[in-house]
């Protein structure tokens, strides 16, 4: 059976450090924003946010919801008291409540947990206008490749440090960097209702399915390709299904090109040009 | 003749690894000219920077409006910094009928004193080159005190025939300016320095030419860059360097180029190359593509 190449964490971790340096600094702007959700992303995103750039300029939020586990709160804290930042917690259920309630969303699970993202993308921007941040999105390859986020939610940030890596090595990254284990070990959820886990709604773990990913979207196998290589094909299927039905998430918003500038088409450019 | 061999022809390099960012052309400077005065301090006689390291790497449909001519008002501070040793630094440069080249600049005495524009425009996997920027049309040595210093960027030297093709029109030291990015994979350094460092010996050993490569590292738009600057003699053995994967700093080497002419005396690789054999083969690429 074919498996996820290896990577070097203590290599990955260095390099990522110096990402979220270099893009503080060439933004200008003096600090990072990031939600703490008392899971394995965030709290990796928080510890590489805190070595780029110190614990002086990282502030955490954490975004409860009506329907937040009071175990994922305790778990936001574990990690702002480990890294010495102080944890802002802002609930967002009043709020939530009164939007659901005007746009009758409450019932359904998934719009109302998308409102919940969104809540939470609107809390952290609000944050990073106020103290002049950046936010630090916590979205990791696996993740994004498959489409599991909110649209304008979670998937909002100014920088995705984990954007890149797997979710397989952002366990290893969680692990290298000193994540408590309680945190490690615990099913991965957006946590938007209770009793949600990415494995139950996806219907694979992530585990499974990166070298699935990877050896179709980074080396180029094909369905059969995969299967013939070793893979369950229910899981081949399943995996790509869910690939192919949302990769308009990857570019979310598309322009319609109708003269010779059109933005980020006829002109890429820049995104910090300083004289 | 022996005597002459060994007269000590002693040269200092300087590799200015650097970190820029696309578009902030004034803290780009900044950071050449603390990287020049690191060098004068060596007593170096020639500071290299990597590839775009005045404008950045990713610019995009930036250059449109970042590009250089020579007389740049905004060059000023480099040509006055040239007046106490070689300075190669990267920029896009405007041509004057139209287009703008990927070139690698050398200044020396307040003066632009050699351009190179690079040949191979990478534009496939992450790179757009060709989008940007002309090709460069000619390869030849840029003269600089007397010496001939073949210079190449980046993908120029993927191909081995520049390095051949500079060798054999008299060059006597190889500069390779890149800004190469990189990837991390499985052990401890990042794939993109592995990449440079084996293409690095390898173009050195080859023509039998002490080879100084500068690259950038840092990250610009999301792309990791990978330093490794390096310097080697004529025959793969390190000068200087390599220098860290992802700090910045200056790599200083000292090379003798009458020991480097010994070398290829002693190795006559590069003055073996059988051109006939490059010529046929453009001859059937010729009468290929007539045929198309």
């Amino acid at each position: 059976m074919l498996s996820l190449p290896a990577v070097d964490v203590p290599l990955l971790a260095s390099v990522l450090t110096g990402f979220l340096a270099e893009e503080l600094r060439a933004s200008g702007l003096s600090r990072y924003v990031l939600g703490l959700s008392g899971g394995l992303d965030s709290a990796v995103a928080a510890v590489l946010g805190v070595r780029a750039v110190g614990r002086d300029k990282v502030t955490c939020l954490a975004l409860p919801g009506p329907s937040s586990s009071l175990e994922s709160l305790a778990h936001a804290r574990e990690v702002a008291e480990l890294l010495g930042v102080p944890l802002g917690v802002v609930d967002l259920g009043p709020a939530a409540e009164t939007l659901a309630g005007i746009l009758g969303c409450r019932q359904d699970w998934v719009r109302f947990g998308n409102l919940m993202a969104r809540l939470r993308m609107v809390a952290l921007f609000d944050a990073a206008r106020r103290d002049g941040a950046l936010v630090l999105g916590t979205s990791n390859k696996s993740e994004i490749l498959l489409g599991y986020s909110t649209l304008f939610g979670d998937q909002a940030a100014s920088v995705h440090p984990l954007g890149d890596v797997w979710k397989t090595h952002v366990f290893a990254l969680g692990e290298y960097l000193g994540v408590p284990a309680v945190i490690l070990r615990k099913p991965p959820t957006a946590d938007l209702w209770p009793g949600q886990t990415d494995a139950g709604e996806l219907g694979f773990d992530y585990l499974e399915a990166d070298p699935v990913l990877y050896y179709h979207h980074d080396q180029g196998l094909s369905e059969e390709e995969l299967c013939a290589r070793g893979f369950r094909k229910d899981l081949v299927s399943r995996v790509l299904a869910t690939y192919r039905r949302n990769r308009f998430k990857w570019r979310p918003t598309v322009i319609a090109r109708v003269s010779a500038s059109c933005i980020n088409v006829d002109r890429i450019l820049p995104r910090n040009p300083r004289p | 003749m022996a005597g002459n061999v060994f007269r000590s022809e002693k040269l200092k390099v300087a590799l200015a690894q650097i970190a820029t960012c696309p578009g902030q052309i004034s803290a780009n400077l900044e950071t050449h000219l603390g990287a020049i005065e690191q060098a004068r301090q060596t007593q170096a006689d020639l500071v290299v920077f990597p590839e775009l390291s005045v404008s950045g790497y990713l610019l995009g449909h930036g250059v449109l409006e970042l590009a250089y001519t020579l007389d740049d008002p905004r060059l000023t501070p480099l040509r006055e910094a040239s007046r106490h040793l070689g300075i190669l630094v990267g920029l896009p440069l405007r041509e004057e009928h139209g287009g703008i080249s990927n070139a690698a600049v050398l200044m020396d005495g307040g003066n632009v004193v050699g351009v190179h524009r690079k040949l191979y425009l990478p534009t496939y996997g992450m790179f757009d080159e060709g989008r940007y920027f002309v090709p460069g049309r000619e390869l030849s040595p840029l003269s600089w005190r007397g010496r001939q210093v073949g210079v190449l960027i980046c993908e120029d030297a993927w191909h081995p025939s520049c390095a051949s093709v500079l060798v054999n029109r008299g060059a006597e030291l190889l500069i390779i300016v890149a800004g190469g990015p990189s990837e991390v994979g499985g052990d401890a350094f990042p794939q993109g320095m592995k990449r440079w460092h084996w293409i690095v010996g390898a173009t050195a050993i080859t023509t039998v030419t002490p080879t100084f490569f500068a690259n950038r590292c840092g990250w610009e738009e999301g792309i990791l860059f990978s330093g490794g600057s390096w310097a080697v003699d004529a025959r793969g053995r390190t000068l200087g360097g390599p220098a860290s994967a992802t700090e910045p700093g200056v790599v200083t080497a000292e090379v003798d180029l009458a020991v480097a002419r010994h070398h290829r005396t002693l190795a006559p690789i590069a003055q073996a190359e059988r051109w006939e054999l490059w010529q046929a083969e453009a001859e059937r690429n010729r009468a290929f593509l007539a045929r198309c």
